[in-house]
């Protein structure tokens, strides 16, 4: 299964060019989507999802105009956008209930044993009877992914899943995702925090300003960074002097001065030590630098 | 499959959500509540169990559903909109938007949760109605009913409210705006559109006659079932709008097409059921229109009379075939080339044959012209048969009406019924003589001449075919053979009503009348509830019949008197040529069924109250005096003397009046027993009838008319014949009881006239024996006017030329009354002698009678051996007849007086009188009953034995001559400021307030803000006896008198004081005859008049008096001497009080020598 996404664009009436000939294939597995805010991703995954229609270009599953067949696509599809709050009137399992029937489950025996299944999957069997209002943030959002995966959708769109959650709630999220990216499903990801990809996607795009700026592995993005991430132990006048040279991307202080970790295209003075940049490092280097290179060029 | 199942999804889930959001708890919950007391208060056996309401089974789902539904289109508004309000957070609908389901599969789902919560709540309101029906015992049970109410209220408004919301939430996209658009479409048709252009736009049903009868359901049903198809269809045509308009990219082309298919059959639909809904009310104004002018082509045209008619009727289902043997004379003073009769439209003549051979014919929409062998001259009779076949068409039988719901509006509680003319059924038939169901050889309505009205007395046989089982009644002696029923004559009858259905009957004969009561088969309740009543009936029927001769002065005409039930839905309207309603026939009353909506009507509820209520005042009555009394009640309530209370307004002026309860046997004593025709007046017989049949209510207002303020019926008439005369307000065509009360007035005044020349005794008798002598007889008034000189030598008839057509009116003033006690062969009596004169330039009658001191009170005293029967009898809150009817009993004296004339009027009287009582029939003078207390009677102890009753002509006339300055509230002097209250929405609308009348009475609510002209006989004026009054306020709408004066000097200053102080009996609805206990006038009023403060303006300044009204004596209050130069006098009265009310009357300026 795969989803090919050619030479999308996406004017909104105002002027604002959202996207701009995006061309992509994603196959099964997470797939992460990042990029700061207002980069695009949202509308991308708006129009993946058939709650809108891009300007031009098409979105193909297996092949398939997504625009001409939308029935079939929603037929696989589970989505859980960026700020999902429900229907508070009902409870847990009425709302997974609800989505599950509309996801195609007919059988309300079969039906609620899947809600069950799901609810105990997010933890949150013991609230099945509790309605919306009553659950915590991290509840309503594992509540969230419930309900996407009810059905058993071949493709998974989570926007932004893990805004809002504590580290825990993270982790487990993070943990139900991957677990998932093991079956044949195809797991769009959209987030601006980068961490969330690192540990899951195989595949990545990164998204600036409505532009495709990268797309690849998360491991290329971060092949991308090496030997331009360093680390040094500054004084504190040295440390001004490297805050307005370099990108710092983290301070920590250490006795008679700080510890800094910059990204830099060259060897920076100072004592600078290179280091093996994370995804994170990665994500800063090439938004900061070799995005700027880029729109110099 | 999908489809159902994705809909059903959403449906499910959508009514859980709506009902456990608060606004729907509150509804279902409030409703709920209010819902299951009114069904308890109202049906159970604790309840007040109102007859009209448990008449009729159906009633309860009706009242249920027509109040919920109300309160269902407004809460769908609210409940309608949360469906934009949670679909723009996209995000919380976007992971239902992304599931695989079309936009017509989830907006069909949102819909249909959104009906089935109504439906449920329905289902359980009126599972609470059912549970009172099934525990009442005195009520059948209608299950029918509950569903097809709900199919008439619940689906189509809900579907058409939801549609609207969310096209117009769709289309908005503004909460608020969308509201204020959907509350003001509800608001709109409660109260503007439901009676406007034949209900195509009332949506709810809020004004839709959608009553259902017991004996053949609902009149209507395919007009009910277009109208309600109507909303239906345009509800779902907005709903299949809101699917493809809707803001979710669609799934199935499938779906789609199936909206747009949907989207065009529903407007299709509806725009049908709407052209069908709005095309019958234009058809029927079209037929109006059609045959107003046919008849206006014919109303000059020569009639034959009808003397007998044959008429052989075959009942075959929704249509009837019928042949009509006819005899006729010629009464014209012309030979007839042709014979013209009317046969309602839809009915179609076959042929039409004399003497064996066919004749020709033409057909003009009704009119039926036959060119006869030979030419018939007056005097000669022919016969003629005409065969004919077809349906009724029943805008023919009311030309005149509007096709306005709202006017005539028929009403049980507050729920619309129809106002049919006829039943044609397979199991029922009711045709009375309006419908035109045979020839008749007349119009129905004469365009020129709304009043003028040609009677025929007929014999009429009958012979009815039906379907097998049921049962015919009409008039006549009825004999039941296999071939169907056969009616023959007993006496001439001015029409003739037929109805067949599953008629029962029990007879009783009391002296020479049989007493029949038809009634539907199961229907006959009231047989348990009296059932003590047996042996006793023929006793109380007599006694009543008895009552009614005397009252009437003349005995009962016919050998029988049938009540004959029919469906609820019968109405009859007012009519200008008669006040007699088609309810009662000739011999024949027309009863509701199940006597639903006739007053005290439900015996077993009244009788349990009112025994409850006697063992609380601890009265001791046996069940069966309590019965008697019931019955009594029911029979004078509805057959003799009741009224109905009628609440009008239109446009223009809000009016509340009664008029006499329309089952009233009046017209069996004069319209339907003798006829008076005139071709000059043609309102004579309308203006006998009114006065003979005692249709105008004399005297002022009592019971809650008097506490609106409303006029009495002759002031009221009066102040319509001010600035017209009798023949243009008849043209006019007048709304409400105009004609009504106009014809009363000018009935007693042409009835007062006859007998102030012949005598009241004299007159009486002797028409009475006329009346006998033309019974069932047309008598042409040239016939009358010659019998009448011929027996008294007095001409009426160059009378009636102003009476009809004179715009003026005469006027009286009244004055120096005075008492004497005088011995008249030794016998201790009263002269009293007073000053009338007539200043205008038209003659005018009034009539006098006292009010005499006697035991039990201060009733009117009636000439001894004249006292009747009162039509309105005790307990019916009517306790004057002044001037009316043939047993007038109370009447001492009757005046003409001729234009410009003056008397001095003296009578003599054996008991003492406190008061005396004038009735200026048709005057000018507001109000026309003048009473004038009596003072001090002196005592002439000498022995006069040549004194009697006089008229005595004077030249000198009544005027103010003193010299005092008297300016009146009626002056140009006096000003009571300019009056810019009224709210500018109102304004806007066209909405008035009562202020649009002229005249009133001081009201016990809804007091004015603004100074209110008010009449009364003990205010001040020449010939309009009023005051302005307003509630009291801040003192910034201060009313003036001004004068000028001419002569410098010290003047006293007077203020009239409008207080009687003659005593005046306490009116009530219960026994308030002669005899209930007095209370003094004045002190009803105390708490309301206090202080009033008045400003003198006079040469030294401006002198602010306190004036103690409630303690001042009656008329002219000296307020102060001041000194006054030659300059225009001032006096203003502020409308700041301590008590409610301020009056203000009239000033006196009298100069100090």
């Amino acid at each position: 299964m795969k989803i090919e996404i050619c030479g999308l664009n996406q004017i909104y009436p105002n002027g604002n060019h959202a996207l701009k000939d995006i061309n992509l294939e994603l196959g099964t597995g997470m797939f992460g989507l990042l990029g700061p805010n207002g980069a695009g991703k949202s509308s991308l995954m708006r129009i993946i999802v058939t709650l809108m229609k891009p300007t031009s270009g098409v979105v193909l599953v297996d092949g398939l105009d997504i625009q001409k067949h939308r029935e079939k696509l929603r037929g696989i599809l589970g989505y859980l956008p960026q700020d999902f709050r429900f229907f508070t009137a009902l409870k847990t399992w009425e709302f997974l209930d609800y989505s599950g029937s509309l996801a195609g489950m007919k059988n309300r025996k079969e039906r609620i044993a899947e809600v069950d299944r799901l609810l105990d999957q997010v933890g949150l069997l013991e609230v099945r009877d509790r309605k919306a209002n009553k659950l915590s943030g991290g509840m309503k959002r594992r509540l969230g992914i419930a309900q996407a995966l009810i059905g058993n959708p071949r493709i998974i769109v989570v926007d932004e899943p893990t805004t809002g959650l504590d580290p825990d709630e993270r982790i487990r999220f993070r943990n139900i995702l991957s677990q998932l990216s093991r079956n044949d499903v195809i797991i769009i990801l959209s987030t601006h925090i980068v961490g969330d990809i690192s540990s899951t996607c195989h595949g990545m795009a990164l998204l600036n300003k409505g532009d495709l700026v990268f797309n690849g592995s998360p491991e290329n993005l971060v092949k991308q960074a090496e030997g331009h991430v360093f680390r040094m132990n500054l004084s504190p006048h040295e440390y001004d002097i490297v805050k307005e040279k370099y990108n710092v991307i983290s301070t920590v202080p250490v006795e008679n001065g700080w510890e800094v970790q910059i990204v830099s295209d060259e060897t920076p003075e100072f004592r600078a030590t290179a280091v093996i940049p994370n995804i994170e490092d990665a994500y800063v280097y090439y938004m900061e630098h070799k995005l700027q290179a880029y729109i110099i060029d | 499959m999908s489809f159902l199942h994705n809909a059903g999804t959403v449906a499910k889930y959508e009514a859980v959500i709506l009902r456990r959001s608060w606004f729907f708890r509150l509804f279902a919950v409030g409703a709920l509540f209010i819902f299951t007391f009114m069904n308890i208060g109202l049906f159970s056996p604790v309840g007040d169990q109102p007859w009209e309401l448990m008449s009729i089974p159906s009633t309860i789902p009706l009242i249920n559903l027509y109040l919920l539904n109300i309160g269902q289109a407004i809460v769908v508004i609210f409940l309608a909109a949360d469906f934009l309000r949670r679909d723009k957070k996209l995000d919380t609908n976007e992971v239902l938007y992304t599931r695989s389901m079309s936009n017509f599969e989830y907006v069909m789902g949102k819909t249909w949760g959104i009906i089935r919560l109504f439906l449920g709540l329905d289902i359980i309101i009126l599972c609470i109605g059912l549970l009172m029906n099934i525990i009442s015992k005195n009520m059948s049970i209608d299950i029918l009913s509950y569903f097809e109410y709900l199919l008439i209220f619940t689906i189509p408004t809900i579907v058409f409210s939801l549609g609207l919301a969310f096209l117009l939430m769709s289309v908005i996209k503004n909460q608020a705006i969308t509201f204020l658009v959907l509350l003001g479409i509800a608001a709109l048709d409660m109260f503007w559109l439901w009676y406007r252009a034949g209900s195509v736009f009332d949506y709810m049903a809020f004004g839709l006659p959608v009553y259902k009868s017991g004996v053949i359901g609902f009149d209507n049903a395919g007009a009910i079932i277009f109208q309600r198809l109507l909303f239906f269809f345009s509800g779902i045509a907005l709903v299949m709008s809101t699917v493809l308009i809707f803001k979710r990219l669609p799934q199935s082309k499938v779906h789609t097409s199936i909206a747009v298919a949907l989207l065009f059959i529903s407007i299709a639909g509806a725009a049908f059921c709407g052209f069908r809904t709005y095309s019958t009310l234009i058809g029927n104004s079209e037929t109006r229109k059609r045959v107003t002018e046919t008849n206006r082509l014919f109303e000059n045209r020569n009639f034959p009379v009808v003397t007998e008619a044959s008429i052989d009727l075959i009942h075959k289902g929704e249509s009837v075939e019928a042949g009509a043997y006819l005899k006729i004379i010629n009464n014209n003073s012309e030979p007839l080339n042709s014979y013209l009769f009317s046969l309602n439209p839809s009915l179609i003549v076959n042929k039409i044959t004399a003497q064996g051979m066919d004749l020709e014919f033409k057909i003009n929409n009704h009119i039926i012209e036959i060119r006869p062998l030979s030419v018939l001259l007056p005097g000669s009779y022919d016969s003629l048969k005409i065969e004919y076949s077809g349906k009724i068409n029943e805008a023919y039988c009311v030309p005149d009406i509007s096709n306005n719901l709202k006017d005539n509006i028929n009403r049980i509680a507050m729920l619309n019924v129809s106002k049919r003319q006829f039943f044609l059924t397979g199991n029922y038939l009711l045709l009375t003589p309006e419908t035109h169901w045979y020839p008749v050889a007349s119009l129905n309505y004469y365009p020129s001449n709304p009043a003028r009205i040609k009677i025929d007395f007929t014999k009429y046989t009958l012979r009815v075919r039906s379907a097998k089982g049921l049962v015919a009644v009409s008039q006549g002696k009825r004999i039941s053979d296999s071939d169907g029923f056969t009616f023959t004559p007993e006496s001439p009858l001015t029409g003739l009503t037929i109805a067949i259905g599953k008629y029962r009957s029990d007879t009783l004969k009391v002296d020479s009348v049989t007493y029949i009561v038809n009634y539907i088969a199961g229907n006959d309740y009231y047989k348990k509830d009296l059932t003590e009543l047996k042996d006793t009936l023929p006793n109380l029927v007599s006694g009543i019949m008895r009552d009614l001769e005397t009252s009437f002065s003349s005995r009962y005409p016919f050998k029988t008197l049938s009540l004959v039930e029919v469906p609820v839905q019968f109405y009859s309207y007012s009519r200008q040529s008669t006040q007699t309603r088609s309810e009662v026939q000739p011999s024949i009353i027309l009863v509701p069924e199940k006597l639903s909506t006739l007053e005290n009507a439900g015996f077993g509820t009244r009788f349990k109250s009112q025994k409850k209520r006697m063992a609380r005042n601890n009265q001791v009555i046996t069940d069966k005096e309590l019965k008697i009394r019931l019955f009594n009640d029911f029979m004078r309530e509805n057959f003799i003397s009741g009224t109905n209370t009628i609440f009008a307004r239109d446009n223009r002026s809000e009016d509340i009046y009664t008029e006499p309860s329309r089952y009233r046997l009046g017209p069996s004593f004069y319209f339907y027993r003798n006829n008076f025709y005139s071709s000059e007046f043609p309102v004579i017989n309308a203006v006998f009838e009114s006065h003979l049949q005692h249709l105008l209510q004399q005297g002022p207002r009592t019971g809650y008319l008097s506490m609106f303020g409303s006029l009495s019926e002759i002031d009221k008439a009066n102040l319509i014949l001010r600035t017209k005369s009798f023949s243009e307000l008849l043209a006019e065509n007048p709304k409400g009881d105009t004609i009504r009360v106009v014809l009363g007035v000018k009935g007693d005044w042409l009835f007062n006239l006859l007998r102030s020349e012949a005598g009241i005794e004299d007159f009486n008798k002797w028409f009475r024996k006329y009346c006998e002598d033309n019974e069932f007889r047309s008598v042409d008034i040239m016939k009358f006017r010659n019998d009448l000189k011929e027996r008294f030598g007095f001409d009426f008839y160059p009378y009636l030329d102003k009476w009809f057509n004179g715009r003026q009116q005469p006027g009286f003033m009244f004055s120096g009354l005075k008492v004497n006690e005088i011995v008249v062969d030794e016998r201790s009596r009263y002269q009293v002698t007073f000053f009338a004169s007539n200043p205008e330039a038209v003659p005018g009658v009034f009539n006098i009678s006292f009010r005499g001191e006697g035991p039990g009170g201060s009733g009117r005293q009636g000439r001894p051996g004249a006292a009747g029967f009162s039509p309105e009898g005790p307990g019916s809150g009517q306790a004057f007849m002044q001037g009316r009817g043939m047993e007038a009993s109370d009447i001492e004296k009757i005046v003409l007086l001729e234009p410009l004339e003056s008397k001095i009027i003296t009578l003599i009287t054996d008991r003492q009188p406190r008061a005396v009582i004038i009735n200026t029939l048709f005057s000018r003078n507001i109000p026309g009953e003048i009473n004038m207390p009596v003072g001090d009677i002196i005592r002439t102890r000498r022995n006069q034995n040549n004194v009697s009753s006089a008229e005595k002509i004077v030249s000198s006339s009544d005027t103010n001559d003193s010299g005092d300055i008297i300016v009146d509230n009626e002056d140009p002097g006096f000003s009571s400021g300019i009056e810019t209250i009224e709210a500018p929405l109102k304004r806007l609308f066209g909405i008035t307030n009562r202020r649009s009348k002229t005249y009133m009475q001081v009201g016990q609510w809804n007091i004015p803000e603004y100074w209110q002209p008010v009449v009364q006989t003990s205010y001040y004026g020449k010939y309009v006896r009023s005051a302005v009054y307003k509630r009291a306020g801040s003192g910034d709408r201060p009313i003036t008198w001004t004068a000028k004066i001419n002569v410098p000097g010290y003047y006293d200053i007077y203020c009239y004081v409008g207080k009687s102080n003659d005593r005046r009996r306490i009116r009530t609805d219960r026994g308030g005859g002669p005899g209930a206990p007095v209370v003094p006038e004045g002190e009803q009023e105390e708490s309301r008049f206090k202080d009033f403060h008045y400003k003198v303006y006079h040469d030294d300044g401006i002198e602010e008096i306190t004036f103690d009204y409630e303690n001042a004596e009656p008329e002219w209050n000296n307020i102060g001497r001041f000194y006054l130069s030659k300059d225009t006098a001032k006096v203003v009265l502020s409308d700041q009080s301590s008590g409610r009310l301020v009056i203000g009357d009239a000033v006196k300026w009298v100069r100090v020598e």
